[in-house]
């Protein structure tokens, strides 16, 4: 990745969403549920590598009950969530955090290929 | 294991021969109190060692036992107090490494104590259990991570600074297992040499790591250039043709002394690497024979050449470790 990435300097939890303010000024909103969507998590990745388990995680994460999130930082890179319900072991880096805040796909296109080491 | 540091006796089992539980039952209930008392054991590990790093590579060969040893030395050198874990049960050479070689198992009280290697550093690896270096223990899933458990819970750390666990090559379950068993993992370090193939396999590790929820600490770069040095005329110029086509010309000081890096692989490609994934970049570690030796006699290099350019740069990438570890809390970022 090229592009550089601007530092994300406050996070605010609402209700529904999170709000984002990054050091260049820019601010945006990610739902929880797209952000629970795109868990990079060993079991929550796979899911989003075809359309229709994609669609029944989707529905599996609308199903749950609203909760706001309790969030831990992961070294200086990224950022965890720990929800009541639903998964919680997903990893976020700041870059995948930025994608969802600028509407990409955080996988970038790329399938999900588990344990491949 | 078949002679399992811990046992167990059921209050009141050879009183009335009616009502006593089945040599089945007893046997089932044996072993679910051996694993509660595991469990007790390793979140006591847990507390009892502030840091748990582990070092893995996609690839095998990249030098991860190389670079678990060499930090768990360099850890040691700086006055913390160390311990390494090797889990390598087909190739465990993280003994010869550190000096312990032909070390058989030391349990005292059912407990597993560690031996010690150079520096105090305290080592347990499944080498101990072998009967001779040539004959690698062959254990199948199950019993292989049940030795791991087992592994870590019953050794008897005592307190340690860091706990650095060394990972055998390839596909396996034994991170998985390490990273359930033991709590407050910090992260791992992942290995990688600048060759394409490993660089690739570095950053399936990456993606790995976000599945397993222990964090990236960084990636080191392995094997990272040869440096030569020598004397000629001062001041005198000359040219040396490098790898890739590439020609680098260097000078003698005034002194006569010289010396320059040759990049055996590519250059730079763990911290592109580390960059791509946005995870941090620890550092490049020199191509340095004395490693090969040091394998091979057992001193490694950072004891036989504690101020070497070899040591200088593991000094380097703990450095950059411990300022991950250290305020991984807030980086300026306000959550509300
Ligand atoms: N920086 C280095 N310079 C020179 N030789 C090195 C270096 N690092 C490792 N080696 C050598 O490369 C070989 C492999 O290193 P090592 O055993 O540490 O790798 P590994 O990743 O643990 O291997 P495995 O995957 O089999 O566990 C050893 O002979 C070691 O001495
Ligand atoms: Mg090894």
């Amino acid at each position: 990745m090229t592009e550089t990435l601007p530092t994300l300097n406050k996070l605010e939890r609402r209700k529904q969403d999170m709000e984002l303010t990054y050091d260049d000024g820019t601010t945006y909103t990610v739902a929880y549920d797209d952000l629970r969507h795109a868990c990079p998590c060993a079991k929550c990745s796979p899911m989003r590598n075809d359309d229709d388990a994609s669609r029944t995680l989707r529905r599996q994460i609308e199903a749950l009950p609203a909760e706001k999130p309790h969030i831990r930082t992961v070294g200086k890179y990224a950022l965890g969530f720990e929800w009541q319900q639903g998964c919680s072991s997903g990893i976020y880096r700041f870059e995948r955090i930025h994608d969802l805040a600028l509407r990409r796909d955080p996988d970038r296109g790329r399938p999900y290929v588990h344990g491949a080491w | 294991m078949a002679d399992s540091p811990v046992t167990i006796t059921t209050p009141g089992s050879d009183d009335a021969a009616s009502a006593g539980p089945s040599p089945q039952e007893q046997k089932q209930m044996e072993q679910a109190y051996a694993q509660m008392k595991r469990k007790m054991s390793m979140e006591e590990i847990g507390r009892n060692i502030k840091h748990k790093i582990m070092v893995l590579s996609g690839k095998g060969g990249v030098g991860k036992s190389t670079v678990s040893t060499g930090l768990a030395l360099s850890l040691a050198q700086q006055g913390y107090a160390v311990g390494i874990l090797d889990i390598d049960i087909t190739g465990p050479n993280v003994p010869k490494m550190m000096g312990l070689d032909g070390r058989r198992l030391h349990v005292e009280n059912k407990r597993i104590h560690p031996a010690q290697g150079h520096l105090g550093v305290k080592v347990i690896s499944m080498a101990f259990l072998l009967e001779d270096e040539d004959t690698p223990v062959v254990w199948r899933g199950p019993i292989k991570l049940g030795a791991i458990q087992q592994f870590i819970g019953d050794v008897e750390w005592g307190e340690l600074d860091y706990l650095v666990i060394d990972f055998p090559p390839g596909t396996s379950d034994e991170p998985l297992t390490v990273a359930q068993s033991l709590p407050d993992i910090d992260g791992m370090v992942i290995v990688t040499t600048p060759q394409q193939v490993a660089l690739l396999d570095s950053r399936k590790s990456i993606t790995f790591s976000e599945s397993l929820k222990v964090p990236v600490i960084g990636v080191v770069e392995n094997m990272s250039g040869f440096t030569v040095s020598g004397t000629a005329s001062p001041g005198s110029e000359f040219s040396v043709a490098a790898p890739g086509g590439k020609t680098i010309t260097t000078s003698a000081d005034g002194e006569g002394n010289f010396s320059f890096t040759l990049d055996i692989f590519k250059e730079g490609g763990g911290k592109s690497t580390a960059e791509e994934f946005g995870v941090p970049f620890l550092g490049a570690l020199p191509f340095d024979p004395g490693f090969v030796r040091g394998g091979d006699d057992g001193v490694h290099r950072i004891v036989s050449e504690p101020d070497g350019p070899s040591a200088v740069a593991f000094s380097k990438v703990v450095a950059a470790i411990l300022d991950q570890l250290s305020d991984g809390s807030d980086g300026g970022l306000e959550i509300i």
